[in-house]
């Protein structure tokens, strides 16, 4: 691996000091890197590891593409392997990444024009920020889907209306259900472009949903978590 | 100096060109088993029995060729880079990206500089075009590594981010290929439909190397069922494009799919299929399956045998799922008993032979451009454009000629069937 050492956060092209960590709730957090060149898509994801370590994982950005810093959005799985080493990490700490990889997102034309209905589970909401805040103006829907309201992670920060939260173990959403359950109930225009991003049975039930509202496969992208 | 070889098509590509450099180094290329002084061991880490084998393989050679060299490299040299290199047995470990540059290295030392495999230039495409006499047919690479990070696969940690060779360098290689001799080209990579360089995405490549003058054919390895889009059906009408495709289905059912983070639905797949058996009826479909893949259902399978049935896949290359540490299908929830996954599969097996016939039997009473890869007591064997095996007499008959043949009737009954024909050209 090449030394760079023009930077004292980033000591290595893929060595990444720890900023900031925000705890969001009791067991998710945010990372926030130095981005320094570090160059990515909204949507994309890069592999994390902690220098040191001998494994790595997937994240999705959840920052935008021009913001000063990288952030990771995490959830601390119980019984994990990784989570729960990174929860315990403290600022100033060294990350490895690499990426950018994945083709999860849009062009930036599509963005300025297009329809998106956002769908989530969890964590999925990680690269819709990130497609959110790098182009401002894009005309969505964010479909979250969670057990509890502290789970809407920075949900203060969309725009009023776009945002629909949807809670299965408490009342407290603006739907109390599964996300797909609220799915179910809308219609959309023929032209929007579905992104979904979490876990594979969401996605399976969701895609069957659109499917059955007469959505063509190929308006619907997705992004599998586990 | 000695070769070994494990694993997929892209090794054997990547071991044909560096015999070809040391050939023409000067190097003489004899078995390992006639104590060479170099032996470069080709790995592969696909799954847990590839690794078993590329280790025994490597002990061999190093009992074998006592005293050689002992070069290790592919995939395993990436997965297992310091395990090996603790190795006494073993004198150089040299990682994917490094591989193309092992003549400066097994050169250097020979003449008593001291080198290191890390000191080696990275560039994954450095390979010279394949010389002649080797084998019938030249793969070409067009492509590296891959980014999609299927939940089963340890590729993207062994064979890093998704590269493209430039459009210029490939047509070049193709070029230089065909001028030594080859007959039929086969475009290889680890995820080809990810080609891009530019603008040029794969199908514009293809249609570019169709356009390469010369006398030869074109096939196309392995492809993932997504990331091409409509021309790439139009361009089988070329007649240096062989009628056939590995696409890899992988499961039957879209959860499954899911599970393994593959992004296609087998709505998809059959779009495609259709759209090629629509124009090509007789176009031929190979394909990968994974068998067991952890929390596969009864009702899962029968939906993968459904495909299979449907799709009608003339081979299936089946994979009984094995847990590949490091992958994300690891830790992935109902791993499957050992027993159920061996059910399973020889299910798939069966079905996959009784499709082999019944697509070779389709094939009775038509003719097919055979390429003779092998000739043996007035015997020529080969394979057709839709690539089925096809053995006929021919006194006289050379390796690289093209025949016309007459396919005439099928032989054997299991995995290994072929077609007999006559020539009538
Ligand atoms: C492209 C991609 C992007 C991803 N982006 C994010 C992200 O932005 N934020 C994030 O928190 N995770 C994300 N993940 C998941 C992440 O890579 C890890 O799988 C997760 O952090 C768990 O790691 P672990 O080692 O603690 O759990 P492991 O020990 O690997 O797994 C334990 C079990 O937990 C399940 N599991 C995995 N992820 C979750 C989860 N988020 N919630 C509940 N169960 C889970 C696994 O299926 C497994 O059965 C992403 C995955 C992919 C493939």
């Amino acid at each position: 691996m090449m030394t760079l050492m023009r930077h004292d956060q980033q000591m290595d092209e893929s060595f990444y000091k720890i900023l900031e960590i925000r705890h969001l709730t009791g067991n998710a957090f945010s990372i926030k890197l130095p981005k320094a060149r570090f160059a990515f898509k909204a949507g994309q994801h890069i592999s994390l590891g902690i220098v040191g370590g001998n494994q790595s994982r997937e994240y999705s950005i959840y920052s935008g593409e021009n913001e000063e810093n990288l952030e990771v959005l995490i959830k601390e799985v119980q019984n994990g392997y990784f989570t729960p080493q990174l929860r315990r990490l403290k600022i100033g700490r060294m990350l490895e990444i690499h990426g950018p990889f994945g083709k999860f997102g849009m062009e930036r034309e599509k963005a300025e024009k297009g329809k998106f209905v956002f769908i989530a589970s969890g964590t999925g909401i990680a690269p819709f920020r990130s497609i959110i805040r790098t182009y401002p103006n894009i005309d969505y829907t964010l479909i979250h889907g969670v057990k509890t309201l502290e789970e809407a992670y920075d949900s203060h920060e969309y725009e009023k209306g776009r945002y629909v939260l949807c809670t299965s173990r408490e009342k407290t959403g603006d739907y109390h259900g599964r996300l797909t359950g609220y799915l179910k109930t809308c219609t959309f225009a023929p032209d929007t472009q579905f992104d979904l991003c979490g876990n594979s049975e969401m996605i399976f039930d969701a895609l069957e949903i659109l499917k059955g509202k007469g959505f063509s496969r190929d308006q619907i992208h997705c992004e599998v978590y586990f | 100096m000695a070769f070994k070889t494990l694993g997929c098509r892209l090794n054997q590509y990547e071991t044909d060109a560096l015999v070809t450099d040391f050939s023409q180094a000067g190097y003489e290329l004899v078995d390992y088993n006639e104590s060479p002084d170099v032996v470069i061991v080709n790995t592969c880490t696909v799954t847990n029995q590839s690794d078993h084998k590329s280790r025994s393989v490597i002990s061999q050679a190093a009992r074998k060729a006592k005293n050689a060299v002992v070069v290790v490299t592919g995939c395993m040299a990436n997965n297992f880079k310091e395990k090996l290199e603790s190795q006494e047995n073993i004198t150089f470990v040299v990682e994917n990206s490094r591989k193309s540059s092992i003549l400066t290295l097994v050169d250097a030392h020979f003449s008593g500089e001291i080198a290191h495999p890390d000191q080696l230039p990275q560039d994954v495409f450095r390979y010279e075009p394949v010389r002649k006499s080797l084998h019938t047919r030249s793969a070409v690479k067009i492509q590296d590594g891959c980014d999609n990070f299927c939940t089963f696969c340890i590729i993207p940690m062994v064979r890093g981010n998704a590269v493209s060779r430039p459009v210029a360098d490939v047509l070049e290689s193709i070029r230089k290929t065909v001028d030594n001799g080859f007959k039929e080209i086969v475009i290889t990579g680890v995820n080809i439909g990810r080609y891009s360089d530019g603008d040029t995405r794969f199908e514009d490549l293809l249609a570019q190397i169709l356009e390469v003058p010369g006398d030869f054919r074109v096939r196309i390895s392995s492809l993932e069922p997504d990331g091409f889009g409509p021309d790439f059906v139009k361009l089988f009408a070329h007649p240096k494009l062989m009628p056939h495709l590995h696409l890899c289905l992988q499961s039957g059912s879209d959860k499954t799919l899911l599970r393994m983070r593959r992004m296609y639905d087998v709505e998809q797949f059959r779009k495609t299929v259709t759209q090629f058996r629509a124009v090509y009826t007789d176009f031929n479909f190979t394909t990968d399956i994974i068998v067991g893949f952890p929390g596969e259902t009864e009702e899962e399978f029968g939906q993968t045998l459904e495909a299979i049935k449907e799709f009608n896949f003339s081979h299936i290359h089946t994979f009984k799922y094995s847990v590949r540490k490091g992958t994300r299908a690891e830790r992935l929830e109902n791993h499957l008993p050992e027993k159920v996954k061996t059910e399973r599969s020889l299910q798939i097996r069966d079905l996959s032979v009784e499709n082999k016939i019944d697509y070779f039997n389709s094939f009775i009473g038509k003719t097919q451009d055979v390429l003779v890869e092998k000739v043996a007591h007035g015997v020529a064997s080969g394979y057709g454009e839709h690539y089925i095996p096809v053995r006929f007499k021919l006194t006289g008959a050379q390796k690289n000629a093209i025949h016309k043949v007459r396919l005439l009737e099928r032989k054997g009954d299991d995995e290994n069937c072929y077609l007999l024909g006559e020539v009538i050209l």
